[in-house]
């Protein structure tokens, strides 16, 4: 990938962009296999984000972290 | 005896004062009275170019009170809501008109500021500080923050054992988000609350994997609501560098907290689609079917334009093949042409020996048949001139066929394989070998 995307949404919306542009049959080959490459690379962009919130809920408690931070603090 | 009594008692209070001070003496004293605040039911609302007047009482008694427009309308109640049937708390002082030489007397109570009792003094207060806050700018801040629409990681302030904290979880599940949420559970209703949540706050918000905060909790009167619309907590959310959404109570809530959060919902039940906007399993879908379509137009692409190279490649040998067509057929046309003009030559030759023939004959029988005859000889040797016989006898040969026909082109005599060669003085056998020698390639 070129960039990292700004954000999830930004990544959403290049893509649209290149997937209209590639719809349109105007994209010569060159730009339609490099269109191609920038979309594939913002598709791993956005699974890999999603993948992120999507290996089970994770829970915590502020007063534990508080808590886990000033042991931490302690020994070091 | 009445006249008595009249003097006695004349003679035994202070004066006769002028009346005019007297009034003017009261007004003042009446002006020193503490302020206070009185509370009842707007009556007989009233209003002059200057002033409204209404009465405020209970079922024990009432009051004349008098507002000047000016101080009506920087209430807390404003000028318009000022109407009969209303209960409302009103600040101000006694306040006594002297009257003058038309104008009657008036003793009133003199507000300086009314503003609605009960649930009303609630909504009044919080008006006010609504306009106040947002006078200052602090609505805008939390809205000009980031908020991402897929966050990671979520903080959360809530009733621990809450209804929201339920419904959140439930539609968060509905939206396919499994990150991490971050409880800070805090009372949500006692008069403790608000400084308890504004520390919560400023802890998640202290934390960086934190990227958007919510504050929840079910409905509930606006007294029970009232910690969210605490100044202190909403200056605390105004300042925060985290996104706050809120959603607080319900629809028809509108809590102070909700003014000046990044975000409000309308009810706690909405909370999921505020903190975490995309929708992760339509997202995933979503994104399934660009990848479906990037891969068809990288492999469309690729396999529209080799086909499109490979008309073209083949483009150049049609077009050698058509020309090569082309010039055959004209070879061919070209050939024709020439056996067709040998054939009419030698035909018009044989007609022309023919005609000069007949008229030899017919001369020839005429008076002078010696001369005739001579001039037949002279004809007949020209004519021969002209016969194939006197070119083999100048050293060229004629081809034929096994059946005697002459072969005029080569083609001809390679198909015929074995042909006869016809000279001045007779006629050989040969035999062709190898195929045609064009002149020029075609």
């Amino acid at each position: 990938m070129s960039e990292r995307p700004e954000s999830y949404e930004a990544a959403v919306e290049r893509l649209e962009e290149i997937i209209d542009r590639l719809d349109s049959g105007q994209a010569g080959l060159r730009e339609t296999l490099d269109l191609c490459k920038e979309g594939r690379d913002l598709v791993s962009y956005c699974a890999a984000e999603l993948d992120e919130v999507g290996e089970g809920l994770k829970e915590l408690r502020l007063d534990d972290l508080a808590a886990k931070l000033e042991v931490g603090s302690e020994q070091s | 005896m009445g006249e008595a009594l009249e003097k006695s008692r004349v003679t035994s209070l202070p004066g006769p004062f002028a009346v005019g001070r007297y009034a003017r003496e009261l007004q003042e004293w009446m002006r020193e009275r503490p302020r206070v605040q009185l509370i009842g039911e707007v009556t007989g609302v009233g209003r002059s170019k200057v002033q409204a007047y209404f009465e405020l009482r209970d079922s024990e008694g009432a009051v004349s009170c008098a507002i000047w427009l000016n101080d009506l309308e920087k209430s807390e109640l404003g000028e318009s809501n000022l109407r009969d049937g209303i209960k409302v708390v009103v600040e101000g002082g006694l306040d006594y008109y002297p009257g003058g030489g038309q104008a009657s007397p008036k003793f009133s109570f003199r507000a300086t500021n009314v503003r609605l009792a009960g649930e009303g003094d609630l909504i009044a207060r919080l008006e006010a500080l609504r306009r106040q806050l947002r006078a200052e700018g602090l609505f805008e801040l939390q809205k000009q923050l980031y908020r991402p629409v897929l966050p990671k990681t979520i903080g959360v302030v809530t009733a621990e054992g809450g209804a929201a904290r339920r419904d959140l979880l439930a539609g968060l599940a509905r939206r396919g988000w499994e990150g991490t949420l971050v409880w800070a559970f805090a009372p949500v209703q006692d008069r403790h609350a608000a400084p308890v949540i504004g520390k919560a706050l400023q802890d998640l918000a202290a934390r960086p994997e934190v990227e958007v905060i919510l504050v929840t909790r079910g409905g509930g009167s606006l007294a029970d609501l009232w910690a969210f619309c605490d100044e202190t907590l909403c200056r605390t959310v105004a300042m925060l560098r985290v996104p706050v959404i809120s959603a607080i109570g319900h629809e028809r809530d509108n809590t102070l907290i909700d003014d000046v959060a990044a975000f409000a919902c309308s009810t706690p039940t909405h909370a999921p689609e505020g903190v975490v906007p995309l929708d992760c399993l339509a997202a995933r879908e979503t994104l399934e079917r660009s990848a479906v379509a990037l891969r068809r137009a990288g492999e469309g692409a690729i396999d529209a334009r080799s086909r499109h190279l490979g008309a073209l490649a083949r483009g150049p040998a049609r077009a050698l093949q058509r020309q090569r067509d082309d010039l055959n057929q004209k070879i061919r046309e070209i050939r024709a042409a020439a056996e067709r003009g040998l054939a009419e030559r030698a035909t018009s030759q044989q007609r022309i020996g023919t005609v000069v023939l007949e008229r030899a004959r017919r001369r020839a029988v005429g008076a002078d048949m010696e001369k005739r005859r001579a001039a037949l000889h002279r004809a007949t040797v020209t004519l021969r001139a002209h016969e194939p016989e006197r070119t083999l006898e100048r050293g060229y040969a004629l081809v034929e066929g096994e059946g005697g026909e002459p072969l005029t082109s080569a083609e001809a005599v390679a198909a015929a394989e074995q042909v006869r060669l016809r000279f001045a003085d007779g006629r050989i056998r040969a035999r062709t070998e190898g195929d045609v020698e064009r002149e020029r390639e075609a």
